[in-house]
């Protein structure tokens, strides 16, 4: 029939313009699962996404054709028919039907993605305004001896069932790396879990998705899933002991400002006053939140602000993501060495942080706040004092 | 006037009041501003109510424009991050509340007493009541950017991010406000509208015999009736937390921000079929005419329009299945989504069963019902994928879901209003629009609304979130075809759409300098507003019709053919409107203009103004709104004769019965 | 025909105030459930405040239900009063009614300035917020029932009601039977079942 010729041809050009219609290799494609998780919803959605297509296209075309077929020749007016049930009780049911499959396979989904007992690792994420804190609880088997906190980058090793235990300390925040599932609401007050797990070592971008206020845009994520091996050399690190910088280098001279200003909110383990005491941040007394990065090992991190900006150079960065999947864990773990660091938005960041990420963060606005920012201040440090913290930071490996 | 009288000439006449009855003299002029701003007339309302809608929809239209500018290229400056998250929540607020809402009560309130035989509303200054605290609550809502910013908090407004720490302007005041004076105006119309359907039928007219516009108005505003409370109490219990203290949503004390959620989405899932369903209900009006041929499965439609009513009570955590509901909850919702899909789809299916077999005309007002049979599908069929719960999370917050409810809201919500526009010009205002502008404004509103929500379904799948001020190359992806080209083809579809709607507003300034009347019945319609005047005169009817049929007007005019079962013509409308007046009623009483409404309505802001820069204006605000009730209780509906003095002296005045 | 709001009796055999009145009340329903439900969300999280035990009296409260239940009484007979013309007895009754409605409002007064000083304050805890809330609401309601019965009395003695005196009577008697009865149903829930 030519009818089904047409059908068929029509069908194909619109499959083929929407393939190439997409961008390839957009880090967070919903249609592109890199892990078990994803994969679930991706084998329920794409048939789904495959009959709606079908559906659709049979509506467009009856709908033509009958607008083509009907229009008015000059022929009488027509019997006024009001309806024939039984023609249209079956078109009721027909659609019913199909639902009721989908509905089947979709509840298997449902608890597949919400069981949590066969969990292998654990990791508390919590989001606040507008970064994410990722807290490794103690997990012998894993090496982690002490609990790790970060930010910036989730890391954690392939072939793995992570357990996210996500919370916020503000507002509602979502956590959604597409390739490895769907988003989970993190909100105050409550603990949500999130299943992920990654087949293979790569860097899995994502982003918050619960609109969050100001820099809502700005609040991003990064999974780094490591092979086994080294995943386990990245714990052993941010474990390592703390060393300070040799006395007389600009470094130690970068420690001294950060004691001076820095530590009142972010915390670096292992450092200490001149009089040998250990300085602690009490985010709390100055943030809203009540919790800043902890900067420990921060340059074993490619990102930084709420990953709004990469710590790695373009070229760099690009060496990293771009790397072959069984590369990616050493150029990784390498860190951010000196030639690789990105000055220019780090000294942006020192220089001004509001003016380079929208923040709360103007003191003659936080009477509703008790004075309490939400964001990083301008500080007002010279460009000297940024010098010597660029280079402080730079050895916090 | 007031009263009407037979014969009296069709010219207006002024009369004035001579006494007073409850507190002041009632405004009985019927000519200039004052005819306006006083009346009670349903059809006045009607049309004032859609003026100040279109208004609105340029406001809002506006702020997506400088969405989409921002969003164009990556890193946008057009915008700052404050003020962009303030233009996409008071564009969503401005569309949802101040535009499609009004729009349908507009129609509803011209049509509605027009298409059950009706002269009037069962309230008619309740409902002038209502059009007044719309227009203030819409103006309240937008004060806030000249005072200090608008809302920011996104129109869904999450706890506890709209909390007076995180959104510390009073943009949020305005916004929770300014929604519950638009919601009394809701509520109001409602109950006005219900009453008015259940009681006021033209004899004869059973509720299956009923024009199924007037059908979908009906569960519109049942729905209002019932979703609209709930926002109330939720808004009722932000500002509580705002401007008194109270803990409602402070995570510190122990509270659940998910009450929010559900409070917001109880009313905002039927708030849904509340945009929608007027539309369908314009279209199942448009597509019969221009087909020649009855709705297809008329019952079938009324019941799926009232099964989406009643089942869109059971969907509303379908906006949280991120929220981090149980898995139970989580698959019920899911179930029930998919469930409401299938009355939708019996729609879709009427109408063009509707087409089929008929003999069509495609005029602006069909091409438009048709293109949302097309459009909406679309929107509908993305619905459905995100009725799959794990899909979902996938999906949502994403740009697949501003495609989705742009395809149902513009696919289908806006073009059924234009469809209406067409449809129902030449009887509103007695001349017809031009049908080659028309189609210049149809083809460029759907060219423009495919690229630009057509793109977004990419946009989303492929990872880009909402509800974000600029959006960065780095996640764009490689190739020709990246987010970053999307975005701009979005951007330019905007602009398409932009103009196409201009098309329209040119075609209403053409068609008002335009000196032709429309005939009297210009589309060979079927239902009862067309078996009456262009415009219909005060009163609505010379003679209440008895109903006997569905499409009564048709049927009056066409019987079948007993050999062919084809339909021919035994008379004309003008015949039939000709011997309505011959024997037009003797004796008709309309209620008279009113003050109170207006002053009643003019409260309302006033103390929530009052609410958040000083209480004295907030009792100021609530001595008007008592010194009104007062003066509205007083006042009967209509004056009574003794109020009048009719310059045509020799008309006998009738006693108020 | 359709020219009067009042009185005005259509397809439904029931005139159009009093079937507005009823779709009113459907309204009002899901206002109440919604302020109900919060309450029975957040009445046992009382961060270092007063709980419900420990200062509801409800001895005192079951004395002012009983007091605002026998208010439905008097409006019945304002009603019948009503039905029969006889507007002595109509403003006699609807007058009562407005008097226990008074009572009521007045012991819920006397009940918030106890709570209140016995530490129980609006932004104290959720509890307090919720439970000012919703009786709150509905002490707001019995108020604006009193300025009605109270302004029903005063145009019948002007004698210049619009419309039919009995309709609107029953009207006013609708509204007020409901907020008894959403009385009830707070009183069972607040106060007598325990957290």
């Amino acid at each position: 029939m030519l009818n089904k010729r047409r059908f068929a041809i029509v069908s194909s050009i619109g499959i083929s313009a929407l393939l190439t219609g997409c961008a390839t290799n957009a880090p967070q494609d919903t249609w592109q699962p890199k892990g078990p998780n994803s994969k679930l919803i991706d084998d329920l959605q794409q048939p789904v996404f495959a009959v709606a297509g079908v559906i659709g296209l049979i509506v467009a075309v009856a709908v033509t054709y009958t607008i083509i077929k009907y229009r008015d020749r000059g022929q009488p007016i027509p019997e006024q028919i009001h309806g024939k049930p039984a023609l249209e009780i079956t078109l009721t049911i027909i659609p019913a039907l199909i639902l009721a499959v989908v509905a089947v396979f979709t509840f298997g989904a449902i608890f597949k993605l919400a069981k949590t007992d066969d969990t292998e690792m654990i990791i508390n994420v919590t989001g606040q305004q507008w970064w994410w804190e990722y807290d490794y609880p103690v997990q012998n088997e894993y090496g982690i001896t002490q609990p790790i906190i970060t930010s910036g980058q989730l890391v954690m090793p392939v072939g793995t069932k992570v357990l996210l235990r996500e919370t916020s300390r503000d507002v509602i925040h979502s956590y959604w790396i597409p390739a490895l599932n769907g988003k989970r609401d993190a909100v105050p007050g409550r603990v949500h879990t999130l299943r992920l797990e990654a087949d293979e070592p790569g860097i899995y971008a994502g982003q918050c998705t619960e609109f969050c206020g100001l820099s809502h845009a700005n609040m991003r994520m990064e999974a780094v899933a490591l092979s086994k091996e080294d995943f386990a050399k990245w714990v052993a690190n941010q474990q390592a002991p703390y060393v300070s910088p040799a006395a007389g280098t600009l470094a130690k001279q970068g420690e001294e400002v950060f004691l001076n200003q820095c530590v009142r909110c972010h915390q670096v383990n292992g450092l200490t006053r001149a009089d040998g005491t250990p300085a602690i941040a009490a985010p709390d007394e100055n943030v809203w939140s009540g919790a800043a990065p902890n900067l420990s090992y921060f340059m074993t991190r490619n990102t930084f602000a709420g990953a709004m900006f990469d710590l790695l150079s373009k070229q760099c960065r690009d060496e990293v993501w771009n790397a072959p999947s069984d590369k990616i864990g050493a150029k990784y773990l390498e860190g951010v060495t000196e030639d690789c660091l990105n000055q220019k938005d780090l000294r942006a960041w020192l220089r001004n942080a509001p003016e380079v990420k929208p923040m709360y963060a103007n003191p003659e606005n936080l009477a509703v706040s008790n004075g309490k920012y939400r964001g990083m201040p301008y500080l007002a440090l010279s460009e000297d004092d940024i010098s010597k913290l660029v280079a402080y930071l730079i050895t916090l490996k | 006037m007031a009263i009407i009288e037979r014969p009296t000439p069709v010219a207006p006449v002024v009369v004035t009041p001579t006494e007073t009855y409850g507190l002041l003299k009632r405004p009985v002029s019927s000519t200039g501003w004052r005819s306006w701003v006083f009346t009670v007339d349903h059809k006045k309302l009607g049309i004032m109510y859609a003026v100040t809608a279109m208004f609105f929809f340029i406001v809002g239209g506006i702020e997506a424009l400088l969405i989409r500018l921002q969003l164009a290229a990556p890193n946008g400056k057009v915008l700052n991050a404050d003020l962009y998250n303030q233009m996409f929540t008071m564009h969503a607020t401005t569309m949802v509340f101040l535009f499609v809402m009004p729009m349908a009560a507009g129609f509803a309130n011209y049509f509605v007493p027009l298409q059950i035989g009706a002269r009037d509303v069962a309230f008619p200054r309740l409902n002038a009541f209502g059009f007044w605290a719309l227009l203030f609550g819409g103006i309240f809502l937008n004060l806030a950017w000249f005072l200090g910013g608008a809302a920011d908090g996104g129109w869904f407004m999450y706890a506890p991010n709209s909390g007076p720490v995180f959104s510390p302007s009073n943009g949020v005041d305005f916004w929770a406000l300014g929604l519950q004076i638009a919601g009394i105006a809701s509520l109001t119309g409602a109950i006005n509208l219900i009453i008015t359907v259940l009681n006021m039928r033209a004899p004869g007219m059973s509720l299956m015999k009923m024009p199924i516009f007037t059908w979908m108005i009906t569960v519109v505003q049942f729905l209002l009736l019932f979703a609209v409370p709930v926002i109330t109490v939720a808004l009722f219990l932000l500002s509580f937390q705002r401007n008194f203290g109270a803990r409602f949503f402070d995570v510190a004390a122990g509270a659940d921000p998910l009450l929010w959620q559900h409070l917001f989405w109880i009313f905002g899932h039927p708030e849904v079929y509340i945009l929608i369903l007027p539309s369908f209900g314009i279209i199942s009006e448009v597509l019969p005419v221009f087909s020649r041929k009855p709705l297809f499965g008329y019952p079938f439609v009324v019941f799926s329009g009232a099964a989406i009513g009643f089942v869109g009570w059971g969907v509303w955590a379908h906006h949280m299945f991120a929220s981090g509901l149980g898995p139970v909850s989580v698959a019920v919702f899911s179930v029930a989504t998919m469930a409401i899909a299938v009355p939708t789809g019996v729609k879709i299916i009427n109408w063009t069963l509707t087409m089929w077999g008929g003999k069509l005309w495609f005029t602006t007002a069909m091409k438009f019902a048709i293109g949302l049979i097309v459009l909406f599908t679309v929107g509908g069929l993305s619905g459905v994928t995100h009725s799959i719960a794990p899909s979902d999370t996938q999906q949502t917050d994403t740009y697949y879901i501003v495609a989705h409810f742009h395809y149902v809201l513009f696919g289908g919500a806006v073009l059924g209003i234009f469809s209406g526009f067409y449809y129902w010009w030449p009887k509103v205002f007695g001349k017809m629009l031009n049908e080659k502008l028309g189609s210049w404004n149809f083809w460029l509103m759907i060219i423009g609304l495919n690229l630009t929500f057509g793109p977004m379904h990419i946009l989303g799948l492929q990872g880009q979130p909402r509800r974000m001020y600029q959006w960065t190359e780095a996640r764009a992806g490689e190739g020709f075809f990246n987010l970053a080209f999307w975005n701009l083809v979005a951007s330019i579809g905007s602009f398409i759409l932009t103009i196409g709607i201009l098309f329209f507003l040119i075609n209403v300034w053409v068609t008002s300098r335009n000196p032709q009347k429309a005939p009297l019945d210009p589309w060979n319609a079927r239902s009862l507003e067309w078996m009456t005047s262009n415009p219909p005169k005060e009163h609505n009817f010379d003679v209440i019709p008895t109903v006997h049929h569905l499409d009564e007007f048709f049927h009056r005019k066409y019987e079948e053919d007993e050999a062919t079962h084809t339909m021919k013509q035994i008379t004309t409308a003008e015949e039939l409107i000709a011997e309505q007046e011959r024997n037009a009623d003797k004796h008709i009483h309309m209620p008279s203009p009113s003050y109170w409404p207006i002053v009643l309505a003019f409260g309302l802001p006033v103390i929530t103004f009052g609410l958040i820069y000083s209480y004295l204006i907030a009792v100021v605000g609530g001595v008007i709104v008592l010194f009104a009730a007062y003066g509205w209780s007083l006042e009967s509906s209509t004056a009574p004769e003794s109020d009048f003095e009719n310059p045509n002296s020799s008309t006998e005045l009738v006693k108020h019965g | 025909m359709a020219e009067t709001a009042h009185g005005h009796v259509g397809s439904t055999g029931i005139s159009n105030v009093k079937l507005g009145m009823w779709a009113f009340l459907g309204s009002e329903c899901l206002l109440f459930g919604g302020l109900i439900s919060t309450y029975m969300l957040y009445r046992g999280r009382v961060t270092g405040g007063p709980r419900p035990s420990q200062i509801f009296d409800i001895p005192f409260t079951s004395v002012s239900s009983f007091v605002l239940l026998m208010s439905s009484l008097t409006m019945v007979l304002a009603v019948s009063a009503a039905h029969k013309d006889d507007d002595r007895k109509t403003n006699l009754w609807l007058t009562v009614t407005a008097l226990l409605g008074a009572t009521f409002v007045g012991g819920q007064v006397y009940e918030f300035t106890a709570f209140y000083k016995e530490g129980l304050g609006f932004s104290t805890s959720l509890f307090g917020s919720s439970f000012y809330t919703l009786t709150g609401f509905h002490g707001v309601h019995v108020t604006v029932g009193i300025i009605m019965l109270m302004s029903l009395v005063g145009i019948l003695k002007r004698s210049s009601v619009p419309g039919k005196k009995a309709e609107v009577v029953e009207m006013v008697g609708l509204y007020w039977h409901f907020v008894d009865i959403v009385w009830i149903i707070i009183f069972t829930l607040v106060y007598l079942i325990p957290v």
